[in-house]
């Protein structure tokens, strides 16, 4: 018994790894194929070359090496490292608490009309307002740190991810709720079997456009209150003129981006696989 | 036993000029099916069959007129007078009069259905989409599986319990549907048009499957079609909708003891006198045609 536990687990082990070879392996192609790279290494040679060469003025514009040496230092001296921890334990929060209540309020919103009559409207006149028009009152009512920001993510992320969920189950087949409905599926199993599933492509498709909204209230949040965070880190190089450090956050803000919607890409084949397993 | 008592839906619309409008999908329907019988309707596109045949199932609800199935009403009609309406919405404020129970599982009434295009889910593997409409019906975790497996066999899907439905060609799909329809057990099986989406050859292979299955369970199956060999080939009886508004044109008893040959004179001789009344409404009624 014991036995057959540890090779369970074991066996769980395996699967891990085996997913985590596949997802970096599939980044790795997608990334350097040869077509990209043809673009990406001039690119990055004439970032080099332009500055040394006098071409573009090296002061506003410092070339790549002298870039990377930046960042290399940030890391050893200033613990960047922590500042991206921090940055990415606040997205993460922001992000989690969006999905955990942007998803069932959309479930139970596309579901039921008279639910969607009470409530629809509230969120439509609340979403136009663009999420930096947040921050001055976020501020005074959360004050500067952690709870102000994390509210920020939230508010940036949650309301695609609701709108589209809500979109999708309201679409949701009406043959396939039939057929549910005939064999005698209550309202609970047609909701979490049913609509949670037929419209679970669109929801993966938002939580991307969560993802994006939510870095640009990262930067936002952290630029106008915080003392850690890459963001932080942005707005005090741009105080003290320190270009380099300005790009190099620029960068680690657009790779996080760029990764984490590879991890959502890889989550969306592996939960629509009847999609595609043809 | 299914009693169609004057059913009857009507439908308002709103035209293109904002003017408003009611189509007559089904005018007073009266039908009696007995148990253990293949009944088809008949009839061209367009003619209220499906509705119908939802309202059977308690899909949708009439607009006048009742169902029972074995004497318990599937749906009570909409209400007409200002005074029926308060009560109706009363009862039904929060969950509309189609939805079932909201927390626990249980069918309202022993019947199964199968759509044109299968309604089969697409996320659940052909395992799963049995299992799943069986741990519905209340079936214990122990034996469902076993009990699904089983009925695959019987439509001879089980080389491809794990395969999901967009691996399936159109006709195992339909297949998975009848296992799905026929694990339940139901006493009713109703089919709307299930074998307009595959190809000819395949289509007999599915009416031979059906007779067979058919045969070993004694289950009433009420099939909608507009094919007239199919209804000749498969049915009791025949009931021959006309369109516009939907109606029972006629009812035709087929005695003939199966299996049938598709070439019987008898039958064809029926196929005329079916056809015949078609030719009809051509020739009165320019709007549609078969």
């Amino acid at each position: 018994m014991l036995l057959k536990k540890k090779n369970k687990r074991r066996g769980i082990i395996r699967v891990i790894i085996r997913e985590l070879g596949c997802f970096f392996k599939g980044v790795a192609k997608n990334l350097f194929t040869r077509e990209f790279l043809t673009v990406l290494i001039p690119l990055l040679g004439l970032w080099e070359l332009l500055p040394r060469l006098g071409i573009v003025n090296d002061r506003l514009v410092p070339p790549l090496s002298e870039v990377a040496a930046t960042f290399w230092t940030m890391i050893a001296e200033r613990g960047f490292v922590s500042d991206i921890g921090d940055s990415m334990g606040k997205f993460f929060l922001g992000l989690g608490l969006a999905i955990a209540a942007a998803i069932p309020v959309g479930l139970l919103m596309g579901w039921n009309i008279s639910i969607r009559k009470r409530v629809l409207p509230l969120f439509q006149l609340l979403a136009p307002i663009p999420p930096p028009a947040w921050v001055p009152i976020t501020v005074i009512i959360f004050g500067v740190g952690l709870p102000m920001q994390t509210f920020l993510i939230f508010l940036a992320a949650f309301y695609p991810i609701l709108f589209n969920t809500y979109g999708a189950v309201k679409d949701t087949d009406p043959r396939y709720l039939a057929s549910a409905r005939i064999f005698g599926a209550s309202e609970l199993t047609l909701i979490l079997r049913v609509y949670f599933y037929s419209s679970l492509g669109a929801i993966i498709m938002s939580v991307k456009t969560g993802v994006a909204m939510g870095l640009v209230m990262l930067t936002i949040a952290e630029m106008y209150g915080g003392r850690t965070g890459i963001g932080y880190v942005l707005n005090e190089a741009k105080d003290y003129f320190r270009i380099s450090q300005m790009v190099v956050c620029m960068v680690t803000l657009g790779v996080i981006g760029w990764f984490l919607i590879e991890i959502l890409k890889f989550v969306e084949l592996k939960m629509n696989i009847w999609v595609n397993a043809k | 036993m299914i009693e169609a008592r004057n059913v009857s839906k009507f439908f308002s619309i709103i035209n293109e000029d904002r003017t408003a409008d009611g189509i007559t999908a089904v005018l007073s329907v009266s039908l009696t099916i007995g148990d253990g019988k293949i009944v088809s309707l008949l009839g061209p596109s367009g003619c209220g069959k499906s509705t119908f045949l939802e309202i059977l199932g308690g899909l949708q609800a009439p607009t006048e007129g009742s169902v029972f199935i074995d004497g318990v009403q599937v749906l009570e009609p909409l209400p007409s007078t200002r005074k029926e309406m308060e009560a109706y919405r009363k009862k039904y404020s929060f969950l509309s009069p189609l939805a079932n129970r909201m927390w626990k599982n249980q069918p309202k009434h022993d019947v199964a259905i199968i759509f044109q295009d299968y309604a089969i889910f697409p996320w659940m593997t052909v395992l799963q989409n049995v299992t799943f409409t069986l741990k519905l019906r209340g079936v214990p975790r122990r034996i469902r599986e076993e009990k699904a497996v089983a009925y695959l066999k019987k439509v001879g899907l089980a080389d491809s319990l794990r395969k999901y439905p967009s691996q399936l060609s159109g006709g195992m799909r339909q297949r998975l549907a009848l296992a799905r329809a026929l694990s339940v057990e139901p006493k009713i099986i109703l089919m709307d048009e299930p074998f307009a989406a595959v190809d000819a050859l395949t289509r007999e292979r599915l009416q031979d499957d059906l007779l067979r299955l058919w045969g070993q369970t004694g289950i009433t199956v009420v099939i909608i079609t507009h094919d007239t060999d199919e209804a000749l080939y498969l049915s009791d009886e025949i009931v021959v909708f006309s369109p516009n508004p939907g109606q029972v044109r006629n009812r035709f008893e087929i005695d003939i003891s199966r299996p049938r040959r598709r070439s019987d004179p008898e039958l064809l001789a029926l196929k005329a006198r079916i056809m015949s009344l078609f030719k009809y409404d051509i020739d009165h009624e320019s709007e549609y045609s078969i």
